[in-house]
């Protein structure tokens, strides 16, 4: 068949023409993959290193550990996120990668200390209604993780990203902002808009009292004492009937030796 | 913290040289409020036996005579103008005497029925059956087992000093010792006063 034609560029079958040029897209776009294959590779090489070579300082120093989940964000990926999808079906999503590539010591680092907030925030429930500060759930890890040998500093922000990760648990623990300090909230429920005045009116003046609430808030005497009361309900606040005025205290100083 | 309360107690610590460490709670005023929320109350309950144990085991006390309790730092913290009322003092020993307590408490002759305030309460900082392996187990590691020792010098005597049943209330010693009986560890023989025992 070949035989017949004649020879010469106008000879060769468009057709033909228009595949080498396929063919050399092709290529080129091959190479170009390739080549961020290895590059890919490399980096993820070097990342693994890194994490080998670091992965003691990122457990222990905080602000290492910070920096560490920056640069992770800053490429896009969320090294919490991985292992939990690696526990769900989708296993071939790029996160669990990046988990098998960190030896998952760094999620089981906030997989540890969450499970660890949700102890401290279940035992101190009844005396503070499930809302309770941040920075004292730290200390609280912080020093249980001593007890079990192995000082691990624990900074705010580990707590918040360890809040985060149990989110896609349906777990009910947030963290919001009372006034400038955030807390962790582990009961579902929604605090209306004076129930936050009084806890953040506590938070700057140590407590409150009904008359407090009338002159500072222009409150009608009825409306001071039935937020008090649903907070005492909710047991948000503790009472003090032995000063001139009863006194309504938030639990947050109440600390164990 | 350290206490710069009056010493006005009668419970005041004997010997021990460091004061006692109060928690961060003892500085909470409404601690001394009896809660109107009772999930706030139960938890508030369980504070104050942490605290009366932790103060009992510091200062040696192992039993409480309510009136005298509450006017020792214990009950009174004098910094904050706040005490515990003799009724609130009572539900929380009662509580404590109670099984969600864990037993940690034990009235003096029955419930703390007398409105006067005079009851005393053995504080169980150890409970008896605790006791009794203490005891146990400081006669094994002195290798005493056979031989005989006066509930006196168990007590009172310079060997035990160092010990924590060292200045125990003889009737605490007795019940713990009921308990080596029971188990046929111990067996306890003697007069009134001149009490012995001897160790298996």
């Amino acid at each position: 068949m070949a035989g017949r034609r004649a020879p010469g560029l106008s000879g060769l079958p468009a057709s033909a023409l228009s595949a080498a040029y396929t063919n050399h897209g092709t290529n080129l776009r091959e190479n170009h993959l390739n080549s961020l294959k290895t590059q890919l590779s490399v980096f993820q090489q070097l990342l693994h290193q890194f994490s080998i070579t670091h992965g003691k300082e990122i457990r222990k120093n905080p602000q290492f550990r910070a920096e560490f989940a920056r640069m992770c964000n800053a490429i896009g990926v969320d090294p919490l996120a991985s292992s939990h999808r690696k526990e769900g079906s989708s296993k071939t999503s790029g996160g669990s990668v990046w988990a098998q590539m960190l030896g998952e010591s760094v999620n089981d680092f906030y997989f540890g200390l969450a499970v660890r907030i949700v102890q401290v925030c279940r035992s101190t429930r009844a005396e503070n209604g499930g809302m309770i500060p941040v920075e004292e759930v730290r200390t609280r890890v912080q020093k249980g993780r001593g007890e079990l040998g192995g000082e691990i500093e624990v900074s705010e922000d580990d707590i918040k990203r360890a809040v985060e990760s149990l989110e896609p648990l349906g777990s009910g623990f947030t963290i919001l902002m009372l006034g400038s300090v955030p807390m962790i909230r582990s009961v579902p429920r929604e605090l209306n808009i004076d129930q936050s005045t009084v806890l953040e009116a506590i938070q700057v003046l140590g407590y409150v009292t009904i008359s407090m609430l009338r002159i500072n808030l222009n409150w009608e005497k009825a409306r001071a004492l039935a937020v008090m009361d649903d907070l005492v309900a909710e047991s948000l606040v503790w009472v003090d009937t032995q000063g001139d005025e009863k006194e309504y205290w938030t639990p947050t100083i109440i600390r164990d030796v | 913290m350290a206490q710069a309360a009056p010493q006005t107690g009668a419970l005041e610590p004997p010997s021990t040289a460091t004061p006692f460490q109060f928690p961060g709670y003892y500085s909470f005023p409404p601690f001394f409020t009896a809660q109107p929320n009772l999930v706030t109350r139960a938890a508030q309950h369980q504070k104050w036996s942490l605290l009366i144990q932790a103060y009992c085991r510091h200062n040696r006390i192992f039993v409480l005579s309510l009136i005298d309790a509450l006017n020792s730092p214990l009950f009174h913290n004098a910094a904050l103008n706040r005490r515990l009322s003799l009724n609130d003092a009572r539900e929380v020993l009662n509580w404590m005497a109670s099984e969600p307590g864990g037993n940690r408490a034990e009235w003096i002759g029955g419930t703390g029925k007398a409105k006067t305030g005079a009851e005393k309460v053995w504080v169980y900082w150890r409970r008896p059956e605790e006791w009794a392996s203490v005891l146990e187990g400081w006669v094994d590691g002195t290798g005493q087992k056979g031989s005989v020792l006066t509930l006196w010098e168990l007590v009172e005597g310079e060997a035990t000093a160092s010990q924590e049943f060292h200045g125990m209330d003889m009737d605490l010693l007795q019940k713990s010792l009921q308990v080596l009986v029971k188990r046929g560890k111990a067996q306890i023989f003697g007069q009134e006063d001149s009490l012995g025992v001897k160790f298996f």
